[in-house]
């Protein structure tokens, strides 16, 4: 009886959640953007119209799948979807943001009332030990939520981060050391842009810019091959080359609000010039910058 | 030794023994302390020395160990027992594993015998053992880690809190490292109990103190004891008069603060307490409150609650030198609880209703600690009276607050030692 009630003091909360749960966004955003931490310092949603930037630092795909399903269900007027897709995302490094404790202990609590049996099993073949631990912390939000009435998942969607810092350039060489795939992070991928197709939603895949010292760029060849192999039927946006100085970069992966600022402004421009709807998206954008290099 | 009728060869043992052992501590705990101690001082001076630091591993839980090893040696030098032969039964003794990190600190008068004996399965006792294991867990994993939470955020950040913050920071560490240690404690003498062996009380409710010398009669019982029977006693104790018990009480919280960690701020501790402790040794009060407080009622005096509040201060007062993380970081941090910003609200990075519970929480156990003070851990005697089903609903009730509180990782506080 008592293992009875324990499962109950856990499952309850979990349903509960999962059907009362909000996700909703503003009303104006048409275009939503998922990733992590890149994109969360790149865009930023003040100077881009209906657009919403809903990246979140260290969310792997498997994350961003859980929420992308509430976001779009809860949310009809999303016309768009644009998720990063850089080059540490195909990395096996993702593994750890998935089932790594520090990371699951923070993304697993928010998400596991929307996680389906296939996603659970998949943490319990690889780190069931502290799944356990996970799964304490995720009861106990769960009962809070339950006892405060408060479902509204808003504020931890995720959100422009804006960086002042100013990254120190250094004069190390770029990691010539091969790099392990993720295959497990290129599966969520994929998952993602199926349920996008299957919401009627256009998906784009984007690359937020990178400095071209960031280490993850030694995998480049990867980085191609399987965007070619598993997604050569989803438009990519490359803004990796956007010329940006030393100074706008808080460190090589991320920019600061200088950065931000000019490539959001940027990308606005483009936006309402029509990009998305462009048949040679990336011509497009390889036109506009090296129109602005010139410059 | 054991067999040598020459004096000074069992002299010779004996300190060779006790050398070796203490050789180890100290090269594994306190060789760096005194190494960079030695060049902080001499950099003072002017002179510059690049000390030598070694870089080694501390053994988990040697500062129990060997002071558990050295007991049974002190024990046959003094005759009080004879040298274990059965090398089945000494192994036994030294690597208990239940003692073996965080203690108690056994004595072999206490411990040999039980080993000895023809043990067979207890049905109450196994019940007993499996109900302090459940206390004691309930303390480590819900009151002490949630504590720690907190105390780690208010003294990793004490510069920008205000003092009324730092106050609850003094406050959750003290009901931390109480749950923690104790909590340990229980466990072990919990699995102890499984297995027919009862060890030695280790904790018996301090904070129920009225007053400092009674809090050192029930906090870490095993290592207070050991060190009056083992450098109390032969120093003299109270014997020699007033001089001689204040030299001896020094030397003791001296040693106790310097037991705990290779750092001044334990020295500190260890000495704050002994100051403490000097009214009731000097007034020779020190024996004034043997049983605990209000025993066979259900609520203190007045005068027994404002002793206890007291007490409590004080003692809260020298755990802020324990976790702080350098002399200078305590000071500070008193320094900032003497301040106008204690009469703010206290702030802090989490949600007023994660901190709210906590304090529920503490007030919930301190409500069970209260009521079961007069056996040998919170919740031996809970519920004896009522019907089963109630005692069931009341362990159902501590297994399911575990479960929702585990899921933060934490190192057994004590493991450092």
């Amino acid at each position: 009886m008592a293992v009875s009630l324990l499962v109950l003091v856990i499952f309850i909360p979990n349903y509960l959640v999962d059907k009362e749960s909000k996700f909703y966004i503003q009303h104006s955003s048409k275009i939503v953007l998922f990733g992590h931490s890149h994109p969360e310092c790149a865009f930023n949603d003040t100077l881009i119209s209906n657009f919403k930037n809903l990246s979140h630092s260290a969310e792997s795909y498997f994350y961003t799948y859980q929420k992308i399903k509430k976001v779009l269900s809860q949310n009809p007027q999303i016309e768009t979807v644009l998720i990063e897709y850089s080059n540490n995302q195909i990395d096996e490094k993702m593994n750890d943001w998935t089932w790594g404790y520090e990371y699951m202990s923070n993304m697993f609590p928010q998400y596991v009332s929307f996680m389906d049996k296939s996603d659970i099993d998949l943490l319990i073949d690889n780190n069931p030990k502290d799944l356990m631990n996970c799964m304490s912390i995720s009861t106990r939000k769960n009962l809070i939520r339950l006892f405060t009435w408060n479902y509204d998942f808003s504020d931890g969607l995720g959100g422009y981060l804006r960086l002042n810092k100013v990254s120190k350039e250094t004069n190390d060489a770029v990691s010539n050391k091969s790099a392990n795939i993720s295959s497990v992070n290129v599966e969520y991928l994929q998952k993602i842009i199926v349920y996008c197709h299957a919401q009627h939603k256009k998906v784009f895949l984007v690359r937020s810019p990178l400095h071209k010292k960031y280490e993850y760029l030694k995998n480049e060849k990867d980085f191609t091959r399987i965007r070619n192999e598993k997604f050569s039927d989803v438009d990519f946006l490359d803004f990796n080359k956007f010329p940006l100085n030393k100074e706008d970069f808080a460190d090589y992966g991320h920019l600061n609000y200088s950065g931000s600022t000019k490539f959001s402004k940027w990308f606005n421009t483009m936006v309402n010039s029509g990009l998305l709807l462009n048949k040679n998206k990336q011509a497009l954008i390889d036109k506009s910058l090296s129109d602005s290099i010139s410059m | 030794m054991s067999e040598s009728e020459n004096r000074n060869k069992r002299r010779f043992w004996f300190w060779l023994s006790v050398l070796v052992n203490i050789g180890f501590l100290g090269v594994f705990k306190y060789y760096n302390f005194f190494a960079e101690s030695f060049a902080a001082a001499a950099l003072d001076l002017g002179v510059h020395v690049s000390p030598w630091t070694l870089k080694v591993i501390l053994p988990v839980g040697i500062s129990f160990y060997t002071f558990h090893g050295l007991s049974y040696v002190i024990d046959i030098y003094k005759n009080k027992i004879k040298a274990e032969r059965n090398f089945i039964d000494y192994s036994f003794f030294v690597s208990f594993f239940p003692l073996l990190v965080a203690g108690p600190i056994e004595r072999a008068t206490h411990l040999l015998p039980q080993i000895k004996k023809e043990r067979t399965f207890d049905y109450l006792k196994a019940a007993d053992g499996l109900r302090q294991i459940l206390w004691g867990f309930f303390k480590k994993a819900v009151i002490a880690d949630q504590c720690s939470v907190y105390a780690n955020m208010i003294f990793a950040n004490s510069d920008h809190y205000p003092g009324s913050t730092l106050i609850l920071g003094a406050l959750f560490f003290t009901f931390q490292i109480y749950c923690d240690f104790s909590g340990y404690s229980d466990m072990a003498l919990g699995i102890a109990r499984l297995f027919g062996i009862e060890l030695l009380r280790n904790f018996a409710f301090p904070y129920f103190s009225r007053d400092i010398a009674e809090f050192w009669r029930r906090w870490h019982i095993s290592l207070s004891s050991w060190f009056r029977d083992y450098l109390y006693i032969p120093l003299g104790g109270s014997k020699g008069g007033i001089w001689m018990k204040i030299r001896n009480t020094i030397i003791i919280f001296l040693v106790s603060g310097f037991w705990h960690g290779a750092n001044w701020t334990f020295i500190i501790w260890g000495l704050l307490n002994a100051l403490f402790i000097m009214p009731s040794i000097i007034f020779n009060t020190n024996r004034n409150n043997l049983e605990i407080v209000a025993k066979g009622r259900s609520l203190p005096t007045i005068k027994e609650f404002f002793q206890m509040v007291l007490t409590f201060s004080l003692v809260v007062f020298a755990w802020i030198f324990f976790r702080a993380n350098s002399l200078t970081h305590a000071l500070s941090y008193i320094k900032r609880i003497f301040s106008r910003s204690t009469f703010s609200v206290p702030q802090m990075d989490v949600s007023g209703f994660e901190i709210m519970n906590t304090i529920l929480l503490i007030i919930g156990f301190l409500i069970i600690e209260w009521n079961g003070r007069e056996n040998q851990y919170a919740i031996a005697t809970l519920g004896i009276f009522k019907k089963r089903s109630y005692r069931l609903a009341f362990y159902f009730t501590l297994i399911l607050t575990i479960y929702l509180f585990m899921g933060r990782e934490q190192q057994f506080i004590y493991f450092q030692f």
